[in-house]
């Protein structure tokens, strides 16, 4: 059988010849292209793993504060939840009336958790008491009604006087295992108090601590009283789609 | 002066006119003094919530229809063109009616309509039972008495801000009505007055009622379901019957409007008797929707304490 001719190139690389190069028509773009477009990928890939919404954590607490959704027990958790719509209801009736909801009226109104019913009951029969504003180093007393010890020094009065707008329910003597003591701080707008118009919840790790006498926020931290932080509803929608509501 | 008959009838055209603008005027005045609000919301306790804050004040607009399921709903396009009328919408916001956002979205309010998070200021609580040891927010706030006041109060306050003049009214509206819910809790409270609740163990299907469970100090010892809406696995289900053994629990709790598949295996596997709450997540809206099922539940819940203490 007859062999076929060989062409040009097919002879040169038989007679040992280098072969001629053919250059891309494009001048080797097509490299410089790919090079680039890899760069605006990862790029691209950068950028969105840097600016991407991210999910918040939930606020994490201070050293001097605990969080309602995991640091307190059921019994505490189940006096906080209650304790706060009922700061609501007396802000309000404030508001309206420019007094405080006595512990005979919260009878009266079923309001817990002072309303003593089964809640009160079966979440440790905690003895409350109300602190009007003006009158905390008076009612300085233990829950078995002693009179707090020491004389107070005048700088200790001084603040004292600072914190005086503030009408607290304070509540002691829970009779359940590893329940704290309570106290309800509404500050109160007419004596320029920092939190006017605002509850704010505290529990100490001992149920029957001592009225606290001041109630400002370092003398609390300083006498082992902890703010309590809800894990409300805002933080969660936060948590999850990293905006407020 | 005498007014030729050729200037009489432009006279008369001019003296109508002056009268009638200002009387156009007024109208306009007053019907936008008198336009009510149209408060839409997602789920059926919230219907009640909102009609009972503003009464004859404003409008209360269901997203969606009164039958619907809202743990799987699919938005319909009925339901895009009323939220295209809202002044505002009042939803759950964790985790209990996550379609609303894609019916605002797709009704083009998303930039504009005013969202009221009735949960915004409730502090929230962990599912009950065991969840493998994590900590999953409960979003059935709305199965309760306390955190239903606390969203009644949230709800108030956000709607007085929108609408100032109405805001007393609100207020004071929201108070009563946390009163009448109250009152209900209180009454059921006396006849649990008397029980030993601290021996209490329940288990239940669907992980909708640690609320109300708190309100009463009873604990929840397992939830069958392992995530809400999830129904658990052959191995999930085998460790649940184990816990519920364990934990010596005498009442599972199911839901009403739910199938009971769930809930009979596990009743002849360990001996706990059935009783059923509601999600008041279904059926006509109405103002007193809210109380009238809740009144039911706090009877079970009161039966069921009952029941346990034999």
């Amino acid at each position: 059988m007859a062999s076929q001719p060989m062409n040009d190139l097919d002879a040169d690389l038989s007679a040992g010849k280098p072969g001629q190069v053919v250059r891309p028509a494009s001048g080797r773009w097509e490299s410089a292209a790919m090079v680039l477009l890899t760069l605006g990928v990862i790029a691209c890939l950068a950028g969105y793993l840097l600016l991407r919404p991210r999910e918040v954590d939930p606020p994490a607490a201070l050293s001097w504060q605990v969080r309602s959704f995991d640091g307190l027990n059921a019994v505490d958790q189940a006096i906080h939840s209650a304790l706060l719509p009922a700061g609501e209801e007396i802000i309000w009736n404030n508001n309206d009336t420019g007094g405080w909801i006595t512990l005979e009226q919260a009878q009266k109104i079923v309001l817990p958790p002072f309303y003593r019913d089964a809640f009160w009951k079966s979440n440790g029969e905690v003895h409350w008491q109300l602190i009007l504003p003006g009158s905390h180093q008076a009612h300085a007393r233990t829950p078995d009604g002693e009179a707090a010890s020491a004389a107070q020094s005048p700088s200790q009065v001084s603040q004292a006087t600072q914190g005086q707008g503030a009408a607290v329910y304070y509540g002691s003597g829970g009779q359940l295992p590893g329940q704290s003591a309570y106290l309800l701080v509404i500050g109160h707008a007419h004596a320029g108090v920092m939190w006017a118009n605002q509850a704010t919840i505290w529990v100490h790790r001992d149920p029957n601590a001592p009225y606290p006498g001041i109630v400002k926020p370092e003398a609390l931290v300083s006498k082992g009283w902890r703010q309590v932080i809800a894990y409300d509803g805002a933080s969660e929608i936060e948590r999850v789609k990293g905006t407020q509501p | 002066m005498i007014v030729s008959e050729r200037l009489r009838p432009r006279l008369r055209a001019c003296l109508a006119l002056l009268v009638l603008i200002p009387a156009l005027a007024l109208v306009g005045h007053a019907q936008a003094a008198t336009k009510k609000l149209k408060i839409g919301v997602t789920l059926h306790p919230y219907y009640s919530f909102v009609a009972n804050i503003v009464g004859d004040r404003a409008e209360v607009v269901p997203l969606i229809p009164g039958e619907a399921n809202p743990h799987n709903y699919q938005p319909q396009p009925a339901d895009i063109t009323r939220a295209m009328t809202l002044d505002a919408l009042v939803v759950n916001g964790i985790g209990h009616d996550e379609w609303a956002g894609s019916i605002v979205k797709a009704a083009g309010r998303g930039a504009n309509l005013p969202i009221i998070q009735a949960n915004a200021s409730v502090a929230l609580i962990p599912i009950g039972g065991d969840q493998s040891g994590a900590k999953v927010v409960n979003p059935h706030t709305f199965v309760s008495t306390t955190a239903a006041i606390q969203q009644v109060f949230e709800i108030a306050r956000r709607l007085g801000e929108l609408d100032p003049d109405n805001a007393a009214t609100y207020r004071r509206n929201a108070m009563a009505y946390a009163g009448r819910i109250r009152a209900l809790r209180a009454r059921f409270m006396s006849r649990f007055a008397e029980l030993d609740l601290t021996t209490f163990r329940c288990a239940t299907t669907h992980a909708g009622y640690d609320y109300l469970m708190q309100e009463f100090g009873l604990f929840v010892s397992a939830v069958i379901e392992p995530r809400h809406g999830v129904a658990p696995t052959a191995r999930q289900l085998a460790n649940t019957i184990e816990a519920i053994k364990k934990a010596q629990v005498r009442v599972l709790f199911a839901e009403k409007t739910f199938s009971l598949d769930l809930a009979k295996p596990i009743e002849a596997a360990t001996g706990v008797k059935v009783f059923t709450l509601s999600h008041i997540t279904g059926g006509t809206y109405s103002a007193d929707e809210f109380e009238i099922a809740m009144a039911e539940n706090l009877e079970t819940l009161a039966a069921a304490v009952e029941y346990s203490q034999r």
